[in-house]
């Protein structure tokens, strides 16, 4: 029994890490650089798929199935995402904060679109299956096969918070952060603010990429259905819980929320009877709606968030709304 | 190439025209984009529904159809009742989120997330309620009459046309003829000057999210009649909301009507050479031509 | 009644101001104004003058201390209602509706009065300002920057305010046409209208102003008929860094 116990929480712990990546790339474009990506789940796609099919072995009627070795397929991931994000920051960059949204948000779309339509290289409405994992060879063993994937997160997850806490402290790191408080002295200083941006929202956008691929290969199988707009609005309910422009708040964030959504699925679903589940399901995310407000109206800087003087900041760049007369 | 395409793009794109007029006049009043505006849509469609159904249960004639329509007394009587409480609803959504954060001088993506949280609150309500069923308001066929030209219409579709001209029009001289229209027209360029000229901006706000809420109300019904109710079908609808919007120019009503027709009939005509799967595709090419050539959109003035 | 008989139309007590709760910018200013007095509030850049006005008008949030229309205390009236109370305000700069017409700006600003009253003082404003007659349904944005100040100014008077407080009405303008600014505000004064100008240009505002007070770091420091105050050194002290040397006697 305790072994099961073990290797369940090994288990959510794992998942609640692929959305740890998520959070730590959303951080790069919204945290340190302020731009506001409302189509999450289009760049996790667009990860998701590349690796799976660079890695899947050959399917008849279907593009791709390289065969290529698990690492292969999560860094062409990550690349994809960053050029995509590349492409699509530098179309609208220059935009208005809700602009972007508005445009991130129908990339999104798009990309699920894509997903489903485009049956002979994305398989369709059915998806793609036989995604290899990583350390196959102890699927037979599930705490050793659980704890070992589990194991690779961890390591992924602290190597990509490393990496982006020097990224912070580095030159290219202070100049964003001085964009990020003041453009117009940041321009002053002959920096160019949407090159800078560019490259963030590039960076963040390879990130989220990388995250697709993790949970395809910690699942096996990857479907549109599992990038719908409710996996960005997941994402940003853990950042903001967590704290945003905070890396260790992205983190504990995604653990956090990852916790309460799985959590209060079960409980819910345990209140209605087997035929009623779906309602059970929508329950839950009323609540979670319902939560999120709460957070942003009485604690919107998060657990672990700076006090807000970033978002005055931010909000003077991207246009105040209507403030109560 | 199906001259039908003509009337399904002029029925989709008078919806699209009716909700993002809503969108417009919330975005340039309130100056965020308001993610949750299509559940107004889906809500008012719902409310409609509930009330007509209670109707017709109530009184079984109320259901008989009127002349050439699929539709009985119950529904333009529960489409009142919709757009009032459509508006209530918006009303409740600003009072309780909306107007705190404002209060508070949250910035403009706290508002956004706000929006995308309050979305997924109302929706997944309608979902909680009604279950992801599809419903339809009448089970009464309609035949489609010829127009002339190879064009076809049923009567519904024909009504539906009609009142969001009319609906149009009201909206524009409200804007432009009344003092509650210039009101508004003062908040959306400086809110700051018009509270100094004497206007309550407060109660400006309040009249707009009466209007936009019940000119959503007004399209989801219509949607509802000549498609279905679902739940999905606030969220589905966004993103032509807010195409035609940018595309009409941020607060200019009779631009908001005139690019929802644009989306409807390019989406009418397009998924004839694409296939229907693409239809969401469509609005969000739009999107994107329009923020890369002419972001201030048809109506508006370059920032 | 001469000047100092009259009775005081608007006054502040101890008013501290400012965006931000923790950093006052008006800090703790006493000003009075009589009816009919033309006074004018100088100071250098960044010393809370258009703060101080804005606070007046319920545009900066007041801290503390009170604004008074004669003996009404009007320091927590919302924004939008000062205006019934007879106190009009023309901002610095975007105090004009550019995207409505001409007369849009007036029927806007009308609205606070009784409908009956309300085309006579359209009308009688046309006839004050003759230039904004000729094509009324012009898009205010449309005009000129001295014909969008006067704009501004009749839109103020459209409800026949008792105080008027303009922000640096001169600001941007040729000095052509601040001199046709500033006469049609000493006109208007001359009807009865208390005014409060807050202004950079000394010289131009000095020449039509009753008195004069000057405020520096957000505090009141010093204040006297405006006649004597352009020459009075404690000013070019105060104001102008002692870079202006006052005309002495036998320059």
């Amino acid at each position: 029994m305790n072994v099961e116990l073990i290797a369940y929480g090994a288990f959510f712990l794992t998942m609640a890490l692929t959305y740890a990546i998520m959070c730590l790339g959303l951080n790069v474009q919204w945290g340190q650089t302020g731009l506001f990506n409302v189509g999450i789940a289009g760049f996790v796609a667009i990860g998701a798929y590349v690796s799976a099919l660079l890695t899947t072995p050959d399917a008849a009627g279907r593009f791709g199935g390289f065969g290529l070795p698990i690492v292969a397929g999560w860094l062409g991931a990550a690349l994809a995402a960053g050029l995509v994000a590349f492409l699509i920051g530098a179309l609208t960059i220059r935009l208005r904060a809700d602009y972007l949204a508005i445009a991130t948000f129908g990339v999104a779309v798009a990309v699920q679109l894509c997903a489903l339509n485009l049956e002979p290289v994305t398989g369709g409405p059915f998806g793609i299956g036989f995604i290899p994992r990583p350390f196959a060879s102890l699927a037979g063993d599930p705490l050793a096969f659980s704890l070992a994937n589990l194991g690779v997160l961890v390591l992924v997850v602290l190597a990509l918070y490393l990496a982006l806490e020097r990224l912070l402290r580095s030159p290219w790191g202070r100049v964003l952060r001085a964009i990020r408080e003041d453009e117009t002295a940041a321009l002053a200083l002959g920096k160019s603010a949407t090159r800078f941006r560019l490259q963030a929202f590039a960076i963040g956008g390879a990130i989220l990429g990388l995250a697709g691929a993790a949970q395809a290969h910690f699942i096996g199988f990857i479907a549109p259905d599992n990038y719908m707009p409710m996996l960005t609005f997941q994402v940003w309910a853990m950042l903001i819980v967590g704290g945003s422009g905070n890396n260790r708040g992205a983190i504990l964030g995604a653990i956090l929320v990852w916790g309460i959504w799985a959590g209060s699925a079960g409980a819910i679903a345990s209140l209605f009877p087997p035929g009623e589940q779906a309602r059970a399901a929508s329950l839950q995310i009323v609540m979670i709606g319902v939560g999120l407000c709460a957070i942003l109206l009485l604690r919107p800087r998060g657990i672990l968030g700076e006090v807000r003087t970033v978002s005055r900041h931010i909000g003077r760049l991207a246009g105040k709304p209507v403030s109560e007369p | 190439m199906n001259p039908q395409a003509l009337m399904d793009g002029l029925v989709t794109g008078s919806m699209i025209g009716l909700g993002a007029i809503g969108v417009t006049l919330t975005y340039s009043i309130l100056r965020f984009a308001n993610f949750a505006h299509g559940e107004f849509l889906a809500w008012g469609a719902y409310i409609a529904l509930a009330v007509s159904g209670a109707l017709g249960w109530l009184a079984p004639s109320l259901l008989a159809p009127i002349g050439p329509f699929s539709f009985g007394w119950s529904l333009p009587i529960a489409a009142i009742a919709a757009i009032t409480l459509t508006g209530g609803l918006a009303l409740l959504v600003d009072a309780m989120l909306f107007g705190r954060l404002r209060a508070k001088r949250s910035t403009v993506i706290i508002m956004v997330m706000a929006s995308f949280g309050a979305a997924l609150t109302l929706r997944s309500l309608l979902e909680f309620i009604f279950t992801a069923k599809p419903a339809y308001y009448t089970k009464a066929l309609q035949i489609a009459l010829p127009l002339g030209g190879g064009l076809r219409a049923t009567p519904d579709q024909l009504l539906s046309l009609g009142l969001a001209a009319i609906l149009v029009v009201a909206i524009h001289v409200l804007l432009t003829r009344t003092a509650i229209g210039r009101s508004m027209r003062a908040v959306s360029e400086n809110q700051q000057l018009a509270s100094v000229v004497g206007v309550d901006v407060r109660k400006v706000i309040r009249t707009v999210w009466l209007l936009g809420a019940g000119l959503a109300a007004v399209a989801g019904i219509m949607a509802g009649l000549l498609v279905q109710v679902r739940p999905y079908m606030g969220l589905d609808l966004l993103l032509p909301l807010f195409a035609a919007a940018i595309l009409g120019g941020i607060g200019s009503v009779p631009g908001a009507m005139l690019a929802g027709l644009i989306v409807g009939l390019t989406e009418a005509f397009a998924v004839q050479f694409v296939g229907a799967e693409w239809r969401a595709a469509i609005a969000f090419v739009i999107l994107v031509a329009v923020l890369l050539f002419r972001p201030q959109g048809i109506f508006g003035r370059p920032e | 009644m001469t000047l100092s008989d009259r009775p005081i139309a608007l006054s502040t007590k101890k008013l501290v101001a400012g965006y931000e709760r923790d950093l006052p910018i008006v800090r703790g200013v006493d000003f009075a104004i009589r009816q009919g007095e033309l006074v004018v509030v100088l100071g250098p850049n960044g010393a809370g003058k258009s703060t101080f006005v804005k606070a007046i008008a319920g545009l900066v949030p007041v801290h503390s201390g009170t604004a008074s229309l004669g003996d009404a205390d009007i320091t927590s009236v919302p924004a939008h209602e000062k205006i019934r109370h007879g106190l009009a305000f023309v901002p610095q700069t975007e105090n004009i509706f550019a995207t409505l017409s001409i007369h849009e700006n007036l029927l806007l600003a009308a609205n606070v009065l009784p409908k009956e009253r309300r085309q006579q003082r359209i009308a009688a404003l046309y006839g004050m300002f003759p230039d904004l007659a000729v094509r009324p349904s012009l898009r205010a944005g449309q005009l000129s920057g001295g014909q969008r100040q006067m704009l501004a100014v009749a839109r103020a008077l459209v409800v026949e305010p008792s105080v008027l407080i303009l922000d640096e009405p001169s600001a941007g303008l040729s000095p052509k046409i601040v001199a046709e600014v500033f006469s049609t505000l000493k006109v208007i004064n001359k009807t009865g209208v208390t005014i409060v100008l807050v202004e950079q240009n000394v010289k131009a505002a000095l020449a039509i102003a009753d008195r004069a007070v000057i405020l520096v770091e957000g505090l009141l420091r010093h204040e006297g008929p405006a006649a004597t105050l352009a020459d009075d050194p404690i000013v070019a002290e105060l104001y102008l860094g002692a870079r202006h040397v006052p005309k002495a006697a036998g320059q």
